[in-house]
């Protein structure tokens, strides 16, 4: 069992290799043959080593540290409001249906063609990134919590009102811990797009974070400098995700047997 | 609400008529009961038992005709009334233990509850599995911890909605004979709501049939067979056999043009 197991993971994790260089051998193949202009496309032999060269040189370092800091500080403001603002219209279902019209136009509404006024209300800074990331954040996590919430199990009502619990109680007892997972969910999906607003913010408004670096690269038309950034944020991206991961599977032993 | 000496009225349903719209459900219902019957209701899909059950429990109230349960009118949440669902209805981000421990801190049981809780696991044969999450239980051991958190009530009145409908038929002896086993201790009044003609006649000390919608008492049968009763043995004699071709009769009348349910096995 544990041997099938193992075969499987390591056929699983070779075929992985082999797309990666696969893909990463064509793409340096193009670039060399002119296929594809390296000046366009970039060359992985010339923008790996490049990455490492920020990382040894310590000048990648800032910008992580920059978009990093108002990504985190976004995905709490933003959290805090979604659930604050869920607690609130949940606890409160005229309020909801009032509002509801709206908050389904905002979300339909692409929040990163925003970032253009974000910027011009709030200057180049700190602000219009953090706001950008929080516009995101926000309608995340409040669909995602108020779809949760909306999930009770009618048996688990009925069982609650026969025990006699008061509709405070049912909300705590019951209507908080079925929308956990789907809180959850939103967290997940917030970070990354958090991260994504955050970023969209730095490559309009230029300054001193990743996007900002990956602007100032296309601008020079330096498409390795562009990959090399990217790189750094998909790995930032990848990195928080799997943070989340391990804080839900932590809090919810109960949803895997 | 004392084991002992369980209420001095039981059940007492007189004209009870009920429509949703212009849809008549329940027509000039009338149940009378002693305290510590056992009672099973069985009738055909649609015909309104399990609004018959949620009247009883106050979660509906009736349009007409009057109800008493304990000598009082049906209140929902009352502490004497417990309910069981169908589906098992546990909470699950709750163990085994922490599910009985909800119903145990809802209704403010006095008594060291972590006992309460392990002996009634013990009784429904479920030692060891205390910590185990919903998810980890099969179907039967899920209704099974649905039944201990049921009897871990005390109530004198249970109501219980085809609680083993959704299981296989050996699972389903088992928790019958637990739900028996269980019940011999606190004898309380039950109104069990059952599709599976078998389980009414084994569980019950009347079986009451109902008519197709609009619901009417078409029969009500006294099944005066000796307790203690096994279950499994009881499906072996005669007596059983009878009473099951007689309320199958009853039954046909019941669904003379409706679609039936049987279940069980003749
Ligand atoms: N809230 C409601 N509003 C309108 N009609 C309802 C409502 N609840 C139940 N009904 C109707 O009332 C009738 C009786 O329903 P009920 O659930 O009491 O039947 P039942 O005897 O328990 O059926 P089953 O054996 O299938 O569980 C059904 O025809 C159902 O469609
Ligand atoms: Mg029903």
């Amino acid at each position: 069992m544990t041997a099938g197991r193992t075969s499987h993971a390591a056929k699983v994790l070779a075929g992985r290799l082999v797309l990666l260089f696969g893909v990463g051998g064509l793409w340096e193949l193009a670039a060399r043959t002119g296929v594809f202009p390296a000046a366009f496309i970039g060359q992985p032999s010339i923008f790996l080593p490049g990455l490492a060269r920020m990382f040894i040189d310590g000048s990648i370092y800032g910008p992580i540290l920059d978009t990093l800091s108002a990504t985190a500080l976004a995905f709490c403001i933003g959290g805090v409001l979604a659930l604050a603002s869920a607690l609130l219209l949940t606890a409160v279902p005229i309020l909801r249906e009032i509002v509801q019209p709206f908050l389904d136009a905002l979300n339909a509404l692409p929040r990163v063609a925003l970032v253009p006024l974000f910027i011009v209300w709030f200057g180049l800074g700190m602000t219009s990134k953090v706001i950008s990331g929080v516009s995101l954040m926000y309608f995340i996590l409040l669909f995602n919590t108020l779809a949760g919430a909306r999930s009770v199990d009618p048996d688990h009502r009925g069982l609650a009102r026969s025990l006699g619990l008061g509709s405070s109680q049912i909300f705590r007892q019951i209507v908080i811990p079925t929308a956990i997972p789907a809180i959850f969910a939103g967290l997940k999906l917030g970070l990354v797009y958090t991260l994504l607003g955050v970023v969209t913010a730095e490559l309009i408004a230029g300054g001193k974070g990743l996007g900002s670096l990956v602007s100032y690269y296309s601008n020079t038309y330096d498409a390795n400098g562009v990959f090399a950034v990217l790189v750094v944020l998909v790995a930032v991206s990848f990195a928080l995700s799997t943070l989340m991961e391990k804080i839900e599977g932590r809090l919810m032993r109960w949803k895997q047997p | 609400m004392s084991v002992a000496a369980p209420g001095q009225e039981g059940i007492r349903i007189e004209a009870v008529s009920h429509r949703y719209g212009d849809v008549a459900i329940l027509d000039g219902i009338r149940i009378e009961s002693r305290p510590g019957q056992f009672i099973a209701l069985i009738g055909p899909s649609g015909c309104g038992k399990t609004t018959l059950l949620d009247i009883m429990c106050g979660i509906r109230k009736h349009q007409s005709g009057n109800v008493l349960v304990g000598g009082r009118p049906p209140v929902e949440g009352r502490a004497d009334t417990a309910r069981m669902f169908a589906r098992d209805a546990l909470l699950p981000w709750r163990t085994a233990s922490a599910n009985i421990d909800f119903a145990l801190k809802a209704r403010r049981r006095p008594g060291n509850h972590d006992a309460i809780t392990a002996q009634l696991l013990e009784d429904v044969g479920l030692t060891g599995f205390a910590d185990n999450y919903p998810s980890q239980l099969s179907q039967g051991m899920r209704q099974r911890v649905a039944l201990a958190r049921t009897f871990s009530l005390e109530s004198d009145f249970l109501f219980l909605d085809e609680p083993f409908g959704a299981l296989d038929a050996q699972t389903k002896l088992v928790l019958q004979e637990k739900l028996l086993s269980l019940w011999e201790r606190t004898r309380s009044t039950v109104v069990l709501v059952t599709h599976d003609l078998g389980e009414a006649i084994a569980l019950a000390d009347r079986v009451v049939v109902m008519t197709a919608r609009p619901g009417r008492i078409l029969a009500d049968v006294p099944i005066d067979l000796p307790r203690p009763r096994s279950v499994s043995a009881l499906q072996k004699t005669r007596a059983y056999h009878d009473l099951y071709a007689q309320l199958w009769d009853s039954l046909e009348q019941a669904t003379a043009s409706a679609r039936l349910h049987p279940g069980g096995n003749a």
